[in-house]
């Protein structure tokens, strides 16, 4: 039975003027309550415990884990960014694996968080993360991450927000958080998908665009074939589908987030309808291209704090890896005197080099743990600098000055390191520093724990004396 | 909106009572034997005498374009405007409006204010400190012994002022042309999607211009020598003020891109409610104003040499970049261009018949941050260089217009702005001299 009721009030709601995250002005105060709503808004990426309290399966094989920190505290995080998640995958093995997951909560409800994962059945995480987390499961996070994010004001507000399967879930962030504020905006949403029961979140969507006369929201089907009774749109993504779901594209803030060709494809097309490209902010869920950084000086800042508390926490690594549940059988790091990491349990893997000044050791990292160091001093050398470092793997010495970034000097040199973000936010370039100092800008792609396990990210880091590096 | 006061300034006519009888009959004649379509005769570019009748009658009694909201955002911000012999400051108030003051102190008349802009509480007179409230009312007077001074009856003389869609107008008559609130409400809508109260100042040139003011202003109204422009080439089409039938081989191309680009934009215009038609009313009416939405080639967007906008920020409630440029032409001293990442304005200002200043000031969004959303090397490139090329010319006119052997010129076709502004000149002068 469907009742029809006659609207009559059908004039729009008056709004202020742009939009505002709530956390704005609080920021810029240190008076009274406003200070103490300090944790309402976004610092600094931490490393904390959540618990899983709801799983909510969505369509197109995702599914939406609600967590909420152990520690009770709110989540503070823009609308966009994401958290790195340690999965113990493997049970009992030393290493959790990590796996970054936008959240697709909004940060205006900070008390519990959301994360949406698409189950990949020949992944390696998802679909233990399908199988395994349910409401109990307490995970170690850190973050948040990722300069993929509304601006924390905007006066303009017009966005054109472009999702491709599961790329839509940093993308109901925004669309979530828009919603919940008031102010004046422009929202249109495209959002392609697989097949026409396959687009998450669509009934939210639909609910939102029905009541929020800000969200427009458009889905295609690519170029699977198209069902009877489908009324959305269909085929890829053309500049004819932008203009016709944005003729105004141009003087709009793009925000998309998608598989890598998708997003190669966006990029072409939004240029060719004359979206500046400094107007473009993209999340690469895959491939090698670097995220648009628009906030550099604020995520700067992030770092730094993650710094600091990086470097606190190693200071008293030992306090702080006994502080750690251990009930949750995720894993038992011991600290011992000599500053080894060992996991309990296991066979003890030390790495213990050879190298002069040495005095970190590390666990191995995957590899075959090495029977003897080989001799640098045999190693051909390479470049110029004030520095050396020794590629121990790769067998090279490498000079180098003290404002150069150590990948970008190993890359010239031949030395194959992986590298995706470049900007110290996906860990790919993850090695073990077996000597010497660094100095390091990351972007929470590293823990305080593989720190003080001594890797590092060379793709933010410089260094500040000779190295030896296990890569 | 200004409330003014009026100030008698001094009776009509009085200059012209002032002259010898033959002189005058020789001056009228100037005016009255005027030659439709041709430029005008050498003295109206170098005599003095015609200047001050300039000054009186067309400075003296039309609103003249003062300056933009984005020079005096905040109460006390001021900036002082130089023409001729006048000298105003242009100040906001506090309730928000403007107040247009005559820079003579009334005590021995110094000026008052002697910056070209600044911020100020009252007004005080360097010379004896006579001290003026913000609305021109002298409030302090050192007077020791004095019995008989009455404060009330010196405070700085006031003009009228006009604040419309974020342009600040002045008029130092005494009764102002009753005809410039119907121009205002003919550019109002074109103008207010730019919202300029959003506005800042990325950068203000003055340069002085060694012609009459008049070569400055016919220079502007016509695009007939846009080949000397190759910069401003890229951007505006240089077929402007052309028709069809009048395109030479050379620029038919461009002529048929130009045609493309109108239509788009024109869409594009109804799909926001941007009003774009042409409005021209250059001499047939007091305010005269010519005003439309135009496209720009390439991106469409601004000034620069791919078409592609120069600040990253939309103006006002703007929802597109390629809105091409809104042109507004208004007598008797200013032309300005309204795009959708940056305005730019143009005042000129007669220092003598030989002497304009041209003051163009580029806006942009007050929330774009220089280095980052534009550069303003690179946003005022075009006009700049626009500019050095047209005082070139003007100044080639003015040594024409010295030579015995100049003898005015018929108007081409494409230059009927320059005939429209000429006649509202020599039609103004005349009522005023009648
Ligand atoms: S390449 Fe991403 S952290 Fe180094
Ligand atoms: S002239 Fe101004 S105070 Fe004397
Ligand atoms: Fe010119």
């Amino acid at each position: 039975m469907i009742e029809v009721l006659t609207e009559t009030g059908t004039q729009e709601p008056q709004r202020i003027r742009g939009l505002e995250m709530p956390w704005n002005r609080v920021m810029g105060s240190n008076e009274g309550a406003a200070r103490a709503a300090h944790a309402l808004g976004p610092w600094h990426p931490q490393e904390f415990m959540a618990e899983c309290v709801e799983t909510v399966p969505e369509a197109g094989g995702m599914m939406t884990f609600v967590f909420r920190r152990c520690d009770g505290a709110p989540l503070a995080f823009r609308a966009g960014q994401y958290v790195n998640v340690a999965f113990p995958v493997n049970g009992e093995e030393p290493e959790p694996v990590d796996r970054s997951y936008s959240l697709s909560s909004s940060p205006t409800e900070p008390w519990t968080f959301n994360i949406t994962v698409k189950c990949d059945p020949t992944g390696l995480v998802s679909p233990w993360v399908h199988a395994n987390v349910k409401p109990g499961t307490v995970l170690e996070m850190l973050g948040p991450v990722g300069a993929f994010h509304l601006p924390d004001a905007d006066r303009r507000a017009r966005y054109l927000l472009l999702a491709a399967g599961a790329g839509i879930t940093p993308i109901m962030s925004m669309v979530r958080t828009i919603h919940s504020l008031p102010g004046q905006a422009d929202v249109v949403v495209l959002y392609h998908g697989a097949a026409a029961g396959g687009f998450a979140f669509h009934k939210e969507l639909a609910y939102t665009a029905s009541v929020d006369s800000r969200v427009k929201v458009f889905y295609s089907l690519g170029d699977r074939s198209i069902p009877d009774g489908w009324e959305g749109l269909s085929g890829r993504l053309t500049a004819a589908m932008l203009e016709e779901v944005a003729p105004d594209a141009n003087g709009r803030q793009v925000y998309a987030c998608g598989p890598e060709g998708y997003l190669n494809t966006a990029t072409e097309l939004l240029k060719k309808v004359g979206v500046d490209d400094t107007s473009i902010y993209m999340e690469f869920f895959s491939g090698d291209r670097q995220t648009l950084l628009e906030y550099q000086a604020e995520v700067a800042l992030a770092a730094d704090f993650a710094e600091g508390i990086a470097e606190e926490i190693a200071e008293s690594a030992e306090d702080y890896y006994e502080s750690q549940p251990t009930a949750f059988g995720l894993y038992e790091p011991v600290y011992d005197a000599d500053g080894t990491l060992e996991a309990s349990g296991l066979p003890l893997e030390i790495v213990a080099p050879e190298a002069p000044g040495s005095d970190a050791s590390a666990e191995s990292a995957g590899g075959e743990p090495e029977a003897a160091s080989p001799d640098a001093s045999s190693f051909d050398t390479v470049g110029t600098g004030s520095l050396t470092m020794s590629f121990m793997r790769t067998g090279i010495n490498v000079r180098i000055e003290p404002s150069e970034r150590i990948l970008e000097v190993a890359h010239r040199a031949g030395v194959r390191i992986g590298a995706n973000c470049k900007e110290g936010m996906c860990g790919s370039c993850k090695v073990v520093k077996l000597s010497g100092e660094i100095e390091m800008n990351h972007q929470g792609g590293i823990r305080a724990r593989e720190i003080s396990a001594g890797k590092f990210l060379p793709c933010c880091s410089t260094a500040r004396t000779d190295m030896v590096i296990d890569a | 909106m200004t409330a003014s006061v009026n100030v008698p300034l001094n009776s009509r006519g009085k200059l012209a009572a002032t002259l010898p009888a033959e002189q005058l009959a020789e001056i009228t004649a100037l005016f009255e034997f005027r030659r439709t379509g041709h430029s005008l005769d050498a003295p109206f570019y170098t005599d003095s005498t015609i200047f001050k009748i300039d000054m009186e009658a067309i400075f003296g009694q039309h609103w003249i374009f003062a300056a933009s909201t984005a020079e005096l955002p905040e109460p006390g911000d001021y900036v002082t405007v130089d023409y001729g012999p006048y000298s105003l400051i242009v100040l906001r108030n506090d309730d928000g409006g403007v107040n247009i003051l005559h820079n003579v102190c009334r005590h021995r008349g110094a000026r008052v204010l002697t910056d070209a802009a600044g911020t100020t509480g009252n007004l005080v007179c360097g010379y004896h400190s006579w001290t003026y409230s913000p609305e021109g009312n002298l409030i302090h007077a050192s007077a020791p012994g004095e019995t008989k001074f009455d404060k009330g009856c010196f405070g700085l003389k006031r003009a009228h002022g006009r604040e419309v869609a974020g342009l600040i107008f002045a008029c130092i008559a005494d009764e102002p042309p009753a005809d410039f609130d119907e121009t205002a409400k003919i550019f109002e809508p074109y103008l207010a999607p730019h919202d300029l109260s959003k506005t800042k100042i990325a950068y203000q040139q003055n340069i002085i211009e060694e012609g009459n003011w008049k070569l400055v202003m016919e220079n502007n109204r016509e695009c007939y020598h846009c080949d000397g422009h190759p910069e401003l080439a890229c951007s505006l089409f240089p077929t402007w003020g052309l028709t069809e039938g009048l395109i030479p081989a050379h620029l038919q191309e461009v002529w048929d891109r130009n045609k493309e680009a109108q239509s788009t934009l024109e869409d594009r215009c109804r799909r926001y409610g941007l009003p774009y038609e042409v409005v021209e009313q250059l001499d047939t009416r007091i305010a005269g104003i010519r005003i439309s939405r135009e496209s720009l080639d390439g991106d469409g967007e601004s000034f620069s040499p791919d078409g592609h906008r120069l600040s990253k920020k939309l103006l006002g409630d703007l929802r597109d970049f390629r809105l091409g440029r809104c042109s507004m032409h208004l007598q008797p001293n200013s032309w300005f261009h309204f795009l959708g990442d940056h305005v730019v304005t143009f005042g000129v200002f007669p220092i003598n018949e030989h002497q304009t200043l041209v003051r163009t000031t580029w806006l942009v969004a007050d929330d774009a941050v220089e280095g980052i959303d534009y550069d303003p090397e690179k946003l005022t490139y075009t006009w700049k260089q626009t500019n050095l090329q047209d005082k070139a010319f003007v100044e080639l006119c003015q040594q024409g217009a010295g030579s015995p052997a100049y003898e005015p010129g018929p108007y081409m076709k494409s230059e009927y702005q320059v005939e429209a502004f000429i006649n509202w000149y020599v039609q103004r002068v005349q009522e005023h001299l009648a």
